[in-house]
């Protein structure tokens, strides 16, 4: 079933009177229980990519589309709900409310979107702390962790919308080989029970975990940088 | 957006500004300087239009009063031009028919009143009959005057409740009043205590009503007047239709003028006019007052703004977070705003607070009469809320409108 459809994506970024194109005519296709591997060297637009493919930013040129939906059509709090609903993120640096406790951080998707009893929000982060290995850390502030522990947190809080589509921008990046290790195998078996993931890397190693790939060069500096 | 959301928005918004407690304490401070300010001069603008509807209201808003001006230094004080006589004023009550009573009376203050062992300094004034009526005299004991008593120039003496309490009188004992042995006078009545006319400010002399020692006028032993006239030194006149005052007020000066009295002789107030002219000044004084307050609430309203800017710029990552895990930009609005509220609506509160007790030294120290009106109490807030949403508006959109890819990456 295919979830996800990105045709002919460009983006361009202007900086200083100068337009850089950064992406152009990507196409990309996702079905559900895919493992998108995105590689490619940096400053290629692997996390522009990601970013377009999630909502998170608009493209230049081309289109994204999910379950048919085009998401150039959506309103601002429809593509919210959508990311709420059926996304999660992971991002490279673990992005957590520092004074918050790791429970309230996994909890944060639930303050918005549609609502969900309390004690079945509770139940939810409870479980997935327990999947991430976190359990004894639930009241604990997420400032008083690792860099493991925290990319585990951002991991919890991705699944517990239970999303369709897992958008990991190098989430291993940061990490030792052992949480990093965790961190993949958490992802492949999302696969296995039906979601999709994309992820970004440049670690061939990590890269290997996926199922399709997509590989994204970089492109020239227009002829002003250049010069 | 539910309640719920509403309540979640305000709990963070409430922790995010819990993470930065000096700089959250300090942008409040400007807002409750305003409402302080607010509350304070709200206090005593709405005290002092109270006091002057009160010392108007004393003096009887359906009444007329004019008093002789005192003669400059030199002059006679008896049988001028501009005298008033009692016969007149029977002319003038006969003028006004059924549409009013004229009290007319001669007064004297610091005489000294004397019963069988005390004696007290005293204003004694002596008056018509419809004096009493004019001026709503109640008698809590004995009789009062009539027009036999007048008639007669009877010796006859109705007491303010106080003074009978200081010289411990009742109806039938004996007085004297005056220098030289005094003159003697009976106590038929004691007046029901009725407090004294406010007239500060208004030109007439004042008048305590319980401190009194009414007699007839014909019976008083320092009437002036000429050829056997009684001359008076004011009148009292009370209409039945305080709608007719200006009118009579009006009509009455023609009629004095007429009898060859200058508009200088005789001071004519009319409570109504003054009353119009109090609201005015109230007005005037109010609306600069508010002016003061709103500007105070204008700079704390600001210095909100920039705090605001300034905590936005610092969690652009935090806010690229919410919108990344479905934030809607509605809510990130109402998250700001939240904020914003929170810390006008805190300042508020203790502003509400510090006013109340400035405005109490304010009257401790300068003795002025300050008054809180729950609308008041209860508006200052609201300008602080009002304060919040307009200054929180702009930061809060601005918040709303970052692009979350963007957002993130901010270092």
């Amino acid at each position: 079933m295919l979830l996800l459809e990105a045709r002919a994506l460009s983006r361009s970024f202007a900086a200083a009177g100068v337009v850089q194109t950064v992406l152009a005519a990507v196409s990309v296709q996702l079905a559900a229980g895919e493992f998108l591997v995105i590689t490619g060297p940096s400053g290629s637009g692997k996390s522009t990519l990601l970013n377009l493919l999630s909502g998170l930013d608009q493209p230049t040129a081309g289109e994204v589309r999910f379950r048919g939906q085009l998401l150039a059509t959506l309103s601002a709090t429809a593509i919210a709900r959508l990311r709420n609903a059926s996304f999660g993120h992971i991002f490279q640096t673990p992005h957590l409310l520092p004074d918050r406790t790791v429970e309230e951080n996994v909890a944060l998707p639930f303050q918005y979107g549609s609502a969900c009893p309390k004690a079945t929000m509770e139940a939810r982060v409870s479980e997935l702390l327990t999947y991430v290995g976190l359990e004894e850390m639930a009241r604990r502030r997420v400032a008083n962790l690792s860099g493991g522990e925290m990319q585990r947190v951002v991991f919890a809080r991705a699944l517990v919308r239970q999303p369709e589509v897992i958008f990991a921008d190098e989430p291993t990046g940061s990490l030792d080989a052992a949480n990093s290790q965790r961190i993949l195998q958490l992802l492949q078996r999302q696969t296995e029970e039906g979601r999709a993931v994309v992820l970004v890397t440049h670690d061939p190693q990590v890269a290997a975990c996926g199922t399709a790939r997509v590989h994204l060069e970089k492109l020239p500096l227009p002829e002003e940088v250049r010069q | 957006m539910t309640s719920t959301a509403m309540r979640t928005d305000f709990a963070d918004a409430a922790r995010g500004l819990l993470r930065r407690p000096l700089r959250s304490l300090l942008s409040s401070l400007g807002i409750g300087i305003g409402v302080t300010a607010l509350i304070t001069m709200l206090a005593i603008s709405e005290g002092a239009g109270r006091a002057t509807l009160a010392r108007i209201d004393s003096l009887g808003l359906d009444t007329l009063r004019l008093e002789r001006v005192e003669p400059a230094e030199g002059k006679a004080m008896v049988g001028r031009s501009g005298d008033l006589f009692l016969e007149e004023v029977s002319d003038l009550q006969n003028w006004l028919g059924s549409r009013g009573v004229v009290g007319a009376f001669v007064r004297q203050d610091g005489v000294v009143v004397s019963s069988a062992d005390r004696a007290v300094s005293a204003t004694v004034i002596g008056v018509n009959i419809e004096w009493f009526a004019a001026e709503k005299i109640e008698l809590a004991r004995g009789r009062s005057l009539d027009q036999q008593d007048l008639a007669g120039q009877r010796p006859y003496a109705i007491l303010g409740s106080g003074l009978a309490s200081q010289l411990q009188v009742d109806p039938l004992a004996t007085l004297r009043y005056g220098g030289h042995g005094g003159q003697p006078v009976s106590v038929v009545g004691v007046a029901v205590a009725k407090g004294r006319l406010l007239t500060e400010g208004t030109g007439l002399s004042a008048l305590d009503f319980d401190t009194l020692l009414i007699l007839p006028i014909s019976a008083v032993a320092f009437r002036g007047g000429s050829s056997g006239r009684l001359a008076v030194d004011g009148l009292v006149i009370s209409l039945h239709e305080p709608g007719t005052v200006l009118g009579i007020a009006e009509q009455l000066e023609t009629l004095l003028q007429a009898g060859h009295r200058q508009p200088g002789d005789f001071r004519t107030v009319v409570p109504l006019t003054l009353l119009d002219q109090a609201r005015e000044s109230q007005r005037l004084f109010a609306f600069i007052m508010g002016a003061i307050a709103g500007l105070s609430l204008l700079v704390g309203g600001i210095g909100v703004m920039n705090i605001m800017l300034a905590n936005i710029a610092e969690q652009t990552r935090e806010i690229g977070l919410r919108l990344a895990v479905g934030a809607s930009p509605g809510r990130i609005v109402s998250l700001y705003l939240a904020n914003a509220v929170l810390l006008t609506f805190s300042g508020g509160l203790w502003g509400v607070v510090s006013g109340v007790l400035l405005a109490l030294v304010v009257e401790h120290q300068a003795g002025w009469e300050v008054y809180f009106s729950p609308t008041a109490l209860l508006v200052a807030p609201m300008a602080a809320i009002f304060t919040g949403l307009l200054f929180g508006l702009h930061p809060a959109v601005r918040a709303a409108a970052l692009n979350p890819a963007q957002a993130l990456r901010d270092t």
